[in-house]
């Protein structure tokens, strides 16, 4: 019965043949292929259209590597001519672009003011369902083509910081003009661009990569021919994946880390962590139709309780600032205010002012008739949300509130917070623009309360907050302006319709040999023309 | 045999119909809305609603089904709601490297699960069976997102910090230089990229055959003709590899059918850590983006392969086994 063991020729045949595997690509190889840069993203993007994408990533490889936007942003977001080599303002009631005439779509053509108004035009039909021109667009009335290279926009209203109003890029009407308004969304040009950007899109296999293709003879004023030859962008869902492939020399760049593997980059000296202010919110939404958030003062106070900087110690592993509003810290209007600082004596006083006393001695805190402050606080199932409400469960209870957690899957969380069937939420807001008032408006503005499904969501609205969003909006000078957003964001202190919490800072990883990788809150692709593998 | 082919062809369609009849209803049900797929809160209500009409949501469930099985039968599967693509196209980019997953694993694990097995009941009762019998039971019990990591870490990680000869890579079908390879560099390329996933569903699936192999072997190898067939002297390699294994082998073929189901699901996970474009990272960013039209296509054609398999399965059987006929 004795069992020979395998011949050993086989044996080492097989070590042969794993070792030609690996040599195929186990070995960074990357490092040596020339010009082609490659990065690691999350999920895949969507359609590259202007008019209908509304997904972070995709608006920014449309704004910063596929196509030209009307104007762009400097390093300290102040608005700066691209597309348009300057403009004329008619009064606060319009303004005149005089368009470069070297920018051409890549099949060719060049970009004209007739591609702006088409685009424009395309995103105003409500049949587009598109976001740019909610974004962008709701404060401008008219688009007129005076001649191939000037084009004229008629504002609504005068309001300030209107020329950001054009930060979004022109589609190419020669190639979009027979698709209607409501197909825009399933073009086929979607997925196979012609561009007007430093980049061409080479290749696009759904869900695994995107290839791009340095431009030529892209325009030296505007940066001129890209850094890279070639950059790969590769679809990795998970972190963990993302981090080995960095490591391991798969990609050169890895958008998105996650705060606790920030340790790992650091200490790795192959690896650099790049960390800078991001354009995401995190706050707890209080339902201010139910009790007990219909009391400004129990707000206050659970705001008072929530120890902001623990969170972003502890669990953001110092990558965050806190937040006081949506008005993010960086924008040259944002308002010299504190954030509520962390204060249970004053949040013990104020919840017994509103007549909130522990009266059975369980350590929950009851009102007059016996009810005990008992929420529910929703959240999506990211691990980051679901590790945040768990501290704050835990300094709410501190001053006598009993926080009870439920944590869903997103689409269902964010169900129940559209229609406004919560208690507490714990979720963020993604800025898409640079227009301080968008987001405040949306939130905050009692006219929002009222529309079912509304940005809204907490139902705040008092005459004092509205006159001073809608003064905020029409004040046509920064300086003017700011004065509204200070006066503001003062109230929303006082008043905690919603707890800001914090900032979150965008993380991301690079080799250390990758040159000209610089990330601000402009985006995580803003400088892809300049980076370069070595 | 052909009859018995027809008959169930054919009985396949109502059940097939039933299933995605049944999972229409269950996404129906389920909470969340494809139009919040654009996790943007900044939309606003009216875009929203606009969005919900243009994508057909605003219509009640029975005239969305309707409409729904009137173009699915004439075999057009709508858009995607999600990718802004036709779904036939979602699925046939993502078909071919699943089957190329699943075809790999599934032969790497009736090799392996086979070679185990036999060896297991040649040794009953020996070290190696004992030895073999407690690694099969771990892999049996190991979760395959776990075990994904694990060998993520070890076989490309670890192995790349730490210098070893072979390090595979982590993610993806291919490199991204792939284009610019040598035929035989593409096809190691290739190769190595596919050594991970499939080495982790090969694993889980292996050890079930191993020991469904083992206890066939112990059965058949008791039977008389074994004896006979010892009693002649006839070299033991042969009694085992010709006389024993060849009977064994008759109800290990039907376990094709009964693991496809739990090779697809295995995918699921697979897919989403190696970042492997297949049906499963599809039909999971499908859900979590309540993507209708690629739900309904995506198990559709997960649910004619597992038919199709037990139908491969019950022909399979006839093949091996002359004393089944199906008339």
């Amino acid at each position: 019965m004795e069992q020979r063991s395998p011949p050993s020729a086989a044996s080492v045949l097989l070590c042969a043949a794993l070792a030609a595997l690996s040599a195929g690509c186990g070995d960074g190889a990357p490092e040596s292929a020339g010009g082609t840069l490659v990065v690691g993203v999350r999920s895949d993007f969507s359609g590259f259209n202007a008019i209908t994408n509304s997904s972070q990533y995709t608006d920014e490889l449309i704004k910063y590597a596929l196509f030209t936007p009307i104007v762009q942003y400097d390093e300290s977001l102040g608005v700066r001519p691209w597309l348009a080599e300057s403009w004329e303002l008619d009064g606060d009631s319009a303004v005149v672009f005089t368009l470069r005439s070297d920018v051409r779509w890549h099949d060719g053509e060049p970009v004209d003011a007739r591609d702006v108004a088409f685009t424009f035009e395309r995103a105003k039909d409500p049949e587009a369902a598109s976001l740019l021109a909610e974004a962008y667009l709701s404060q401008v009335a008219r688009a007129d083509v005076i001649d191939a290279r000037t084009i004229r926009f008629a504002y609504e209203r005068p309001h300030a910081q209107a020329l950001e109003n054009f930060w979004w890029a022109p589609m190419p009407e020669h190639r979009l003009a027979d698709v209607s308004p409501a197909e825009l969304r399933n073009a086929d040009f979607n997925r196979a661009p012609v561009g007007s950007g430093p980049f061409r899109l080479a290749e696009w296999r759904a869900n695994e990569r995107v290839v791009l293709e340095a431009v030529e003879d892209f325009p030296e004023e505007l940066g001129g021919r890209p850094s890279a030859e070639r950059v790969v962008i590769r679809v990795i869902p998970e972190a963990a994946t993302r981090l080995t492939e960095l490591v391991t020399g798969g990609i050169h760049v890895d958008i998105d880390v996650a705060p606790d593997q920030t340790d790992q980059i650091e200490a790795n000296p192959e690896l650099e962590l790049l960390s800078f202010p991001g354009r995401t919110v995190y706050f707890v939404a209080w339902n201010n139709l139910r009790e007990p958030f219909t009391d400004a003062r129990v707000r206050r106070a659970l705001g008072y309780a929530i120890n902001r900087e623990e969170i972003i110690a502890a669990l953001l592993e110092g990558h965050g600032a806190p937040a006081v509003s949506p008005i993010p810290p960086w924008s040259p209007l944002a308002p010299a205010v504190e954030p509520l600082p962390h204060d249970t004596a004053a949040a013990d006083r104020l919840l017994e002012e509103a007549g909130w006393l522990d009266r059975d001695g369980d350590g929950v805190r009851e009102s007059e008739n016996g009810a005990p402050l008992r929420f529910t606080l929703l959240t999506s199932d990211r691990a980051l949300n679901r590790a945040v409400v768990e501290v704050v469960q835990s300094h709410l209870r501190r001053v006598g509130a009993d926080a009870r957690l439920q944590v869903t899957e997103f689409q269902t969380m964010l169900a129940q917070f559209r229609s406004r069937e919560y208690d507490a939420a714990f979720a963020n807001w993604v800025l898409d623009n640079f227009q301080v008032g968008t987001a405040p408006f949306a939130l905050f503005h009692s006219s929002q309360a009222e529309i079912a499904g509304s940005a809204n969501r907490t139902s705040y609205g008092t005459p004092a907050a509205d006159s001073l969003l809608e003064a905020g909006r029409a004040a046509v000078t920064p300086d003017d302006a700011a004065v509204f957003w200070a006066d503001f964001v003062r109230l929303l202190k006082e008043d905690q319709p919603a707890t800001f919490m914090f900032w979150l800072d965008e993380l991301a990883g690079k080799r250390a040999g990758v040159t000209g990788v610089d990330m601000d809150p402009r985006g995580e692709f803003r400088g892809l023309a300049d980076w370069a593998p070595r | 045999m052909t009859g018995f082919i027809t008959r169930r062809v054919l009985g396949a369609i109502p059940l097939l119909l039933a299933v995605a009849t049944l999972i229409f209803i269950v996404l129906d049900l389920a909470p969340g809305d494809p139009a919040a797929q654009y996790f943007n809160p900044n939309v606003p209500p009216e875009v929203y609603e606009q969005l919900r009409r243009n994508l057909g949501l605003d219509q009640p469930l029975g005239t969305r089904y309707g409409k729904w099985l009137g173009s699915f039968l004439t075999g057009d599967f709508g858009y995607s709601f999600a990718q802004n693509r036709p779904v036939a196209n979602v699925v046939l980019d993502a078909l071919p490297n699943t089957l190329l997953l699943a075809v790999v694993a599934i032969g790497a694990m009736f090799v392996v699960g086979v070679l185990v097995g036999v060896l297991q009941a040649v040794r009953q009762h020996g070290w190696a069976d004992r030895i073999l019998s407690v690694i099969g039971l771990f892999f049996y019990s190991m979760p395959s997102f776990w075990l994904a990591l694990m060998l993520m870490l070890v076989f490309s990680l670890k192995a790349h910090q730490w210098g070893w000869p072979i390090a595979f890579p982590a993610t993806g079908i291919t490199s991204f230089d792939y284009e610019f390879l040598s035929p035989w560099g593409k096809f190691t390329d290739r190769l190595s990229h596919l050594v991970l996933p499939a080495t982790t569903l090969t694993l889980v699936l292996a050890a079930g055959v191993a020991r469904y192999t083992r206890g066939q072997m112990l059965e058949v190898i008791r039977q008389d003709y074994i004896r006979t067939a010892r009693a002649k002297g006839l070299p033991e390699r042969t009694v085992v590899l010709k006389h024993a294994l060849r009977n064994s082998l008759i109800p290990v073929v039907t376990l094709v059918g009964l693991y496809l189901p739990l090779l697809f699901s295995g995918t699921v996970f697979v897919e989403t850590i190696f970042s492997w474009p297949g049906m499963g990272r599809v039909i999971f960013d499908a859900i979590s983006q309540r993507d209708a039209p690629v739900i309904m296509a995506t198990s559709f054609v997960f649910a004619t392969l597992v038919v199709m398999g037990n139908l491969l399965a019950d022909v399979l059987y006839a093949v091996v086994d002359p004393r089944i006929r199906y008339d």
